[in-house]
């Protein structure tokens, strides 16, 4: 099994060079290399690395970990192999409250901000009304989430219709696609403190999501506090997927998908599963987004349709090969 | 090793278990009998500090049951719940081994020698040690059951639960499964064992709590609960009690109405 993460480490380290190599600007390896190794050098080549590709490979590898963590931590406690991390409302309350914003007009700085604290406060909605006892009811966690993606999805049509007369609807659907365009250091200096914080909790959670493979009942016969450890997996995942939005918006597939192909790789092992989460998650957003940039260039596609087009049919195939130990 | 005063159980406006009174020796072998939805699974749950109760009081090794916390509840009672479990993608040593989680902190992620030994002696004690890498899926119903005690017995705690461990299992793993049991209370355990079978419950327990309608009928030993009328009234059904060669009483249903029966 040590040998497999190494693997998917070294595919996560091929997918950030191949993300630093690809552009507008073809920069050969020894060049990226030479700026690399020199960060305080001048010239074009380390301003192309330093400046916008090394930024956007960071960016995109935050998103993609942050929102394979999130999703196998969902999956794991709630036992349910189509859970994704959005089931929590964190990307449609970031998503309404980006629109909103959008259209009333506010600085395009600020929103990667006002997405984090929308989605975090729709989080913690979904959560009162998910709360039972000292723990989570898991299905009316499941239906909270749902009706309130629900409702902001309505919020956000009605928003778009009113949007299309002031040409605001093209910033609010690139949101809604998900995009890392123009994201850089100061958009990841922001997001990265909580997505750390939540990958600390997930952290924290990894026995307990491991014993919660038994179920609640033989779990808290064994010694786990499964209040507790519930709400700490969903304050971890509701962080992760909070920084994700803030970053690029709504990217869709890797928190369900990912989760998926790491079990398939290295089992359901939680101390495994969330390292190989990492680096898949990481490893397939960055391709993603590189591939996102170049296939049309000098038009972007959004990312997050990319990966739409690309991991639905890998994952079927995955899944329908595999059978039932996939599932 | 149990004490329980004024127990009182509800669910909503439903009382499940009312005014039980009992105390559970050391090194003892109790079966709890009773019929479908007499509080069984609701006794079993409030001792094992999983289950809330709203009166009365209940103390495990001389402690208030509310008053452990999670670790220390699962280092003095190991509960072995009736729910079947999925540990998908687990093999049979990881099932066993999750017995050992109270005895990690949250930063050891990994077996150390002493619960390698505690998992290898577990796996042993239920004679499941050469299926120690089989996927726990692929297990028959009996399997699956030696492995949850397995587990249970990994948490090396001094009581052992059980919520109908025999059910679904046939008349010979049914018996393994208690003589097991037994060996555990000579090994120094004391084993509440939640029960469907009468015979089985008096071949092995030292005593049997008889539940009824909510309420503690009896706590006897088994010669003296299988000749009460107190049976009769938890079933509502006449029985008769007779002793084997052995000199083991047995108690069957007393059919009067056989032939009738049939016919229709």
């Amino acid at each position: 099994m040590a040998a497999r993460l190494a693997g998917l480490a070294l595919v996560a380290l091929l997918a950030m060079l191949v993300g630093l190599l690809v552009g507008g600007v073809p920069l050969p390896l020894a060049t990226v290399l030479a700026a690399l190794a020199h960060p305080h050098a001048l010239g074009d080549a380390g301003t192309i690395v330093w400046a916008i590709r090394l930024p956007r490979v960071c960016v995109a590898a935050t998103v993609g970990a942050s929102l394979a963590i999130s999703g196998a931590l969902l999956q794991g406690m709630l036992r349910n192999p189509i859970v994704d991390p959005y089931l929590t409302g964190v990307s449609a309350g970031a998503a309404a409250a980006i629109a909103i914003c959008v259209v009333l007009g506010v600085t395009l700085a600020l929103l990667p901000a006002i997405g984090f604290a929308a989605g975090i406060a729709t989080a913690l909605v979904v959560a009162a009304l998910a709360r039972r006892g000292t723990g989570i009811d898991v299905n009316r966690l499941i239906l909270a989430g749902i009706s309130l993606s629900a409702l902001f999805s309505a919020v956000i049509a009605i928003v778009l219709t009113r949007a299309q007369a002031s040409g605001y609807a093209s910033a609010i659907l690139s949101w809604l696609a998900g995009s890392m365009a123009g994201r850089g250091w100061h958009e990841l200096a922001f997001a990265l403190p909580y997505a750390l914080g939540g990958l600390l909790l997930a952290l924290l959670a990894v026995p307990a999501l491991n014993a919660l493979r038994l179920g609640d009942t033989r779990a808290a016969a064994i010694g786990v506090d499964v209040g507790r450890a519930q709400w700490t997996i969903l304050a971890a995942a509701s962080l992760l997927t909070a920084s994700a939005v803030s970053l690029s918006g709504m990217v869709g597939f890797v928190g369900l998908i990912v989760p998926h192909i790491a079990r398939r790789v290295v089992g359901s092992d939680a101390r495994r599963l969330i390292a190989a989460s990492v680096l898949l998650g990481a490893a397939l957003t960055v391709l993603a987004d590189a591939a996102a940039r170049t296939l049309f260039a000098p038009a972007e596609l959004p990312v997050g349709v990319l990966l739409a087009f690309i991991g639905v049919p890998a994952f079927l195939y995955l899944y329908l090969r595999g059978g039932r130990q996939f599932a | 090793m149990i004490q329980a005063r004024e127990l009182r159980v509800r669910a909503g406006t439903r009382t499940l278990l009312e005014g039980v009174n009992f105390d559970v020796r050391e090194r003892e072998f109790v079966a709890v009998l009773g019929p479908n939805g007499a509080g069984k699974t609701t006794l079993l749950r409030a001792i094992a500090g999983t289950g809330h109760f709203e009166g009365g009081t209940l103390r495990v090794g001389g402690r208030p049951i509310e008053s452990l916390r999670a670790n220390e509840r699962a280092r003095t009672i190991a509960y072995m719940a009736s729910d079947d479990a999925f540990a998908e993608n687990m093999c049979v040593r990881d099932v066993v081994a999750m017995g050992r989680y109270s005895f990690h902190r949250w930063w050891q992620w990994h077996e150390e020698p002493r619960d390698r030994e505690a998992v290898d002696a577990a796996l042993r004690a239920v004679g499941m040690e050469p299926f120690a890498d089989r996927a726990f899926p692929t297990l028959s119903t009996g399997e699956r059951q030696r492995i949850w005690l397995a587990l249970g017995l990994a948490q090396e705690a001094p009581l052992l639960l059980l919520d109908e461990p025999t059910s679904h299992l046939d008349i010979r793993v049914g018996h393994e499964i208690l003589e097991l049991l037994r060996h555990r209370v000579a090994a120094g355990k004391t084993v509440v064992c939640a029960l469907h079978d009468l015979n089985e419950a008096a071949a092995y327990a030292d005593r049997i709590m008889l539940l009824g309608c909510g309420r503690m009928l009896a706590f006897d030993p088994p010669e003296l609960l299988l000749r009460s009328p107190l049976l009769e009234d938890a079933y509502g059904i006449p029985m008769e009690a007779v002793a084997a060669p052995s000199g083991i009483l047995r108690v069957f249903p007393r059919v009067t109405n056989r032939r009738s029966r049939c016919s229709s």
